[in-house]
């Protein structure tokens, strides 16, 4: 078996997208000349496979990456790694795993021959120009902000017939037959045609949108926060339009959301995103029912529902999002993780994170910190008395359960040896279902608190 | 407190004046708030619930505004009342931040840009407690307009605040210290760890929920007796969401404010509302205690509203929508607004405009369902079909 867990679990599916490995790195420019002093990494290392007919909900709060990695699926960012292939068979995937594992320069002529075919045809990036426009034309998406997405200075017949257009589907007349007949699958009509877009509520403004992106006949839809902007009856309608419209026309869809209300109601399957990672990825109600991952639990707990469950203790989550340019080693929730032991991999940067906001009086008398890796660092302080107050600190902050052996100031100079741990990866906990919780994936259960 | 009522919105109409004609935002809302108590002001977008908030503060721009009618009364210490919506500036002035304040939606919008966080506090503390400042400072207390006043207040200009710091030195000292004690103390109570760092910052450089905790901060400065929160949480995610609201719930319990908490989520209601009322095209539909509303709606736009939330057990795509789209205000016919949208409607409700009917103890739902033919002078056939009695839930 690979590292890539998701793709495993589901090698015999038919998928619309499957997505390797995806990075989306954006650099960080500083100085005069620009300099590249890092990465934001908005999607880091991300396997998905979305499987044909279905409806995938990908959850996270703001800044998780996952409308960025809704726009990489949709073609609209170019990823900065990984590969992302299109309208693989089962058969199809099988060969592009096995492939995949070979070293490129130990593979046959025959998997180099295939392997040139698949990518020519499937892959972004790699697809000839006829497969990419078939592409294009088999992927839409419908954005959060029908204010922003929909041209104010056109009409309907123009925003719905423009696709039909640049495809050459239809021309002259044909066009706003098309248009009307669009129109009318999405609760609108002939009269419509000759509006602007704002003439339209926000509900009505959300048909129009999806109208356009049914305009090609695709066979996948992208939906990214579609009725975040809407009332709650509003997006009842909505709502029920989308799933009215997969059940006639067999369409796939990945529906990005932040509310896991809409998200249980729509999706099959889930992949709850955190930090640019998939922490979790299962079929919604298990997920919902039975988190494997902290985070997980923590969203369902936070989300205010009006039924009269007991869910037993919430779990909160502490602190805020850590920097993206640098995220925390091991589990990315971990500082934040209420179940966080020494297994999940505090660094260096957390102790003195902590120690920052606790003791920020401590803090100001670091003189120099030499990392020889994230986990082992020396900490020169000013004087012989901070360096006891920093030993201290260390020693009860958080990441103090993850010390070797607890710190120690010898004259100015405190040592630190935290637990190295690797970073945590998407694994397969049981049928189904995977967790990146590395507490998760030795127990496979949910560590309780 | 001899009588039980903190404030009493009475009868409030607010108009907007458009050169397509005159929308009634607001027509005719009631209510009365008891002190320490949670209110929850429910409905959509275009409802009028943001503008009856900001109504009991007086912050509607005149024009295009006009409160056409009612009254806001807020209840002094002493026992006597003051309606907000005719007292002069000076008074209403008083009252906001000291006595009401409120917390806006976009935190991000609401606070200063170009000031530090604890420049914007000590404007609060300058305004409204001046006293204490100059008393914990040590520093005479009686001439108002002086230079020291106005220093304290954040007024005074560059030259003035720069030549005090030089002569005068050690009062600069007492007073900056003061101040900056009191400001850090009401950060720290809102949960923020290192108060000190985040008065030194500007707001750009605060996430959400920090800024979030900043705006409760300042509005809580003063220990006002009610606290009017604007869809604080709205532009949160569900995480920080959950930590903002359990803190306004604990600073509540703790200096027993009352809150009139306006939101367009009807699930946070049942965790933190003790009362809500459900409004729909400016006016109050139904109103009741928060369980018992959400257990047993009686007005058709409040259960639409309810089942219109996915559920765990909803069938997928069978979710019950509200049929059509909020009407149209500007120059509104006088009827029963969610006529048009509502399933029982009748003759009777496209002609006159339904009253508050107590249904039961402490509910009132505005809806003809609930009146007899004879109270409105109509025929019995024109009457839309009669609500069951209550405590028949939905479903």
């Amino acid at each position: 078996m690979t590292s890539t867990s998701q793709a495993d679990a589901s090698v015999a599916v038919d998928s619309v997208v499957t997505l390797h490995d995806v990075q989306v790195h954006y650099p960080v420019k500083e100085g005069l000349l620009q300099r590249v002093s890092g990465h934001v990494r908005a999607v880091d290392g991300v396997d998905l496979t979305i499987p044909r007919g279905q409806t995938l909900g990908l959850v996270g709060e703001s800044g998780c990456g996952k409308t960025t990695l809704g726009r990489v699926v949709a073609g609209l960012v170019a990823p900065t790694g990984g590969e992302l292939w299109f309208g693989l068979t089962a058969d199809q995937h099988e060969h592009v795993n096995r492939i995949r594992a070979i070293a490129p320069g130990e593979r046959s002529a025959e998997d180099q021959a295939l392997w040139r075919q698949l990518e020519r045809e499937h892959r972004l990036g790699s697809m000839t120009k006829e497969r990419h426009r078939e592409y294009r034309r088999n992927c839409q998406v419908v954005f959060q902000d029908s204010f922003a997405s929909l041209n104010p200075r056109q009409l309907v017949r123009d925003i719905v017939g423009r696709p039909l257009r640049v495809h050459r589907e239809a021309s002259g007349s044909e066009v706003d037959a098309r248009v009307v007949e669009l129109l009318e699958r999405v609760g609108l009509g002939a009269q419509h045609l000759l509006r602007y877009p704002h003439q339209f509520s926000g509900g009505q403004r959300q048909r129009i949108s999806i109208a356009r992106a049914l305009a090609l006949n695709p066979e996948f839809v992208i939906l990214d926060e579609p009725t975040s902007a809407l009332d709650v009856s509003v997006q009842a309608q909505i709502l029920n339009l989308l799933v009215e419209l997969q059940q006639d026309l067999g369409l796939t869809y990945l529906f990005i959301t932040h509310d896991l209300g809409v998200v249980q109601h729509m999706a099959d399957d889930i992949a709850v995103m955190y930090l640019g990672q998939i922490a979790e990825y299962g079929p919604t109600d298990q997920v919902f029912f039975d988190p494997l991952h902290p985070y997980s639990r923590i969203l369902r707990d936070s989300n205010p529902s009006l039924e009269d469950e007991e869910v037993g203790e919430r779990w909160e989550l502490s602190g805020t999002v850590p920097n993206p340019i640098n995220p925390p080693r091991g589990c990315r929730l971990h500082p934040r993780c209420p179940v966080a032991t020494d297994l999940c991999g505090w660094s260096v940067t957390d102790a003195l994170e902590h120690v920052e906001t606790a003791a920020p009086a401590v803090f100001e008398h670091i003189d120099a910190v030499n990392r020889s890796t994230d986990f082992l660092a020396e900490v020169a302080m000013s004087d012989d008395a901070s360096a006891a107050l920093m030993a201290r600190e260390i020693n009860s902050s958080p990441a103090g359960v993850a010390l070797t052996q607890p710190a120690i100031s010898n004259g100015k100079v405190v040592s630190l040896t935290l637990r190295q741990v690797d970073d945590a990866e998407l694994l397969p906990i049981r049928e189904l279902r995977s967790s990146a919780c590395l507490r998760t994936q030795q127990q496979g259960v949910l560590p309780s608190s | 407190m001899t009588e039980d009522w903190l404030l009493k919105v009475d009868d409030l109409g607010v108009q907007f004046h458009s050169p397509r004609g005159t929308s009634q935002a607001v027509d005719g809302v009631s209510f009365t708030m008891k002190p320490h108590e949670t209110l929850a002001l429910v409905g959509e977008t275009g409802c009028g619930k943001s503008v009856t908030a900001r109504s009991i503060l007086r912050l509607v721009a005149q024009p295009p505004g006009e409160y056409s009618s009612g009254s806001v009364q807020l209840r002094n210490d002493d026992g006597s009342v003051t309606d907000i919506l005719s007292a002069p500036e000076r008074v209403v002035r008083n009252i906001r931040g000291n006595r009401v304040s409120m917390i806006f939606q976009d935190p991000g919008k609401a606070l200063n840009p170009a000031l530090t966080v604890g420049r914007q506090l000590a404007e609060v503390f300058g305004e409204h407690r001046l006293g204490m400042v100059l008393e914990k400072a040590g520093l005479p207390t009686s001439r108002p307009g002086g230079t020291l006043v106005k220093i304290a207040q954040q007024r005074a200009g560059w030259l003035s605040v720069r030549l005090f710091q030089l002569f005068r030195r050690d009062a600069a000292r007492a007073l900056k210290k003061a101040m900056d004690d009191e400001v850090a103390s009401a950060l720290a109570d809102t949960g923020i760890a290192n108060p000190r760092k985040i008065m030194g910052s500007y707001p750009h450089e605060l996430s959400g929920g920090m800024k979030q905790r900043v705006m409760i901060a300042q509005a809580l400065a003063c220990d006002p007796d009610l606290l009017v929160a604007d869809e604080p949480t709205t532009a949160l995610d569900v995480t920080i969401q959950a930590r903002i609201l359990r803190l306004i719930h604990d600073l509540q319990q703790r200096r027993g404010t009352a809150i009139l908490y306006i939101t367009h989520d009807l699930s946070l209601v049942k965790e933190f509302a003790d009362r809500v009322a459900v409004m729909y095209a400016g006016r109050i539909v139904e109103m009741g205690p928060s369980d018992q509303v959400l257990k047993s709606p009686q007005h058709p736009y409040t259960q639409g509203l309810l089942a219109a939330i996915p559920r765990a057990d909803t069938p997928r795509g069978e979710l019950e929508a509200i049929a059509g789209t909020v009407p149209q205000l500007v120059d509104a016919p006088p009827q029963c607004h969610f006529a048009s949208r509502c399933a029982f409607a009748a003759q009777a409700c496209h002609g006159h405009i339904p009253q508050p009917t107590v249904v039961s103890e402490g509910r009132l739902v505005s809806c003809f369902r609930f009146s007899r033919a004879e109270e409105l002078d109509v025929s019995a056939e024109e009457m839309p079909q009669p609500a069951e009695a209550i405590g028949g839930g939905r479903r």
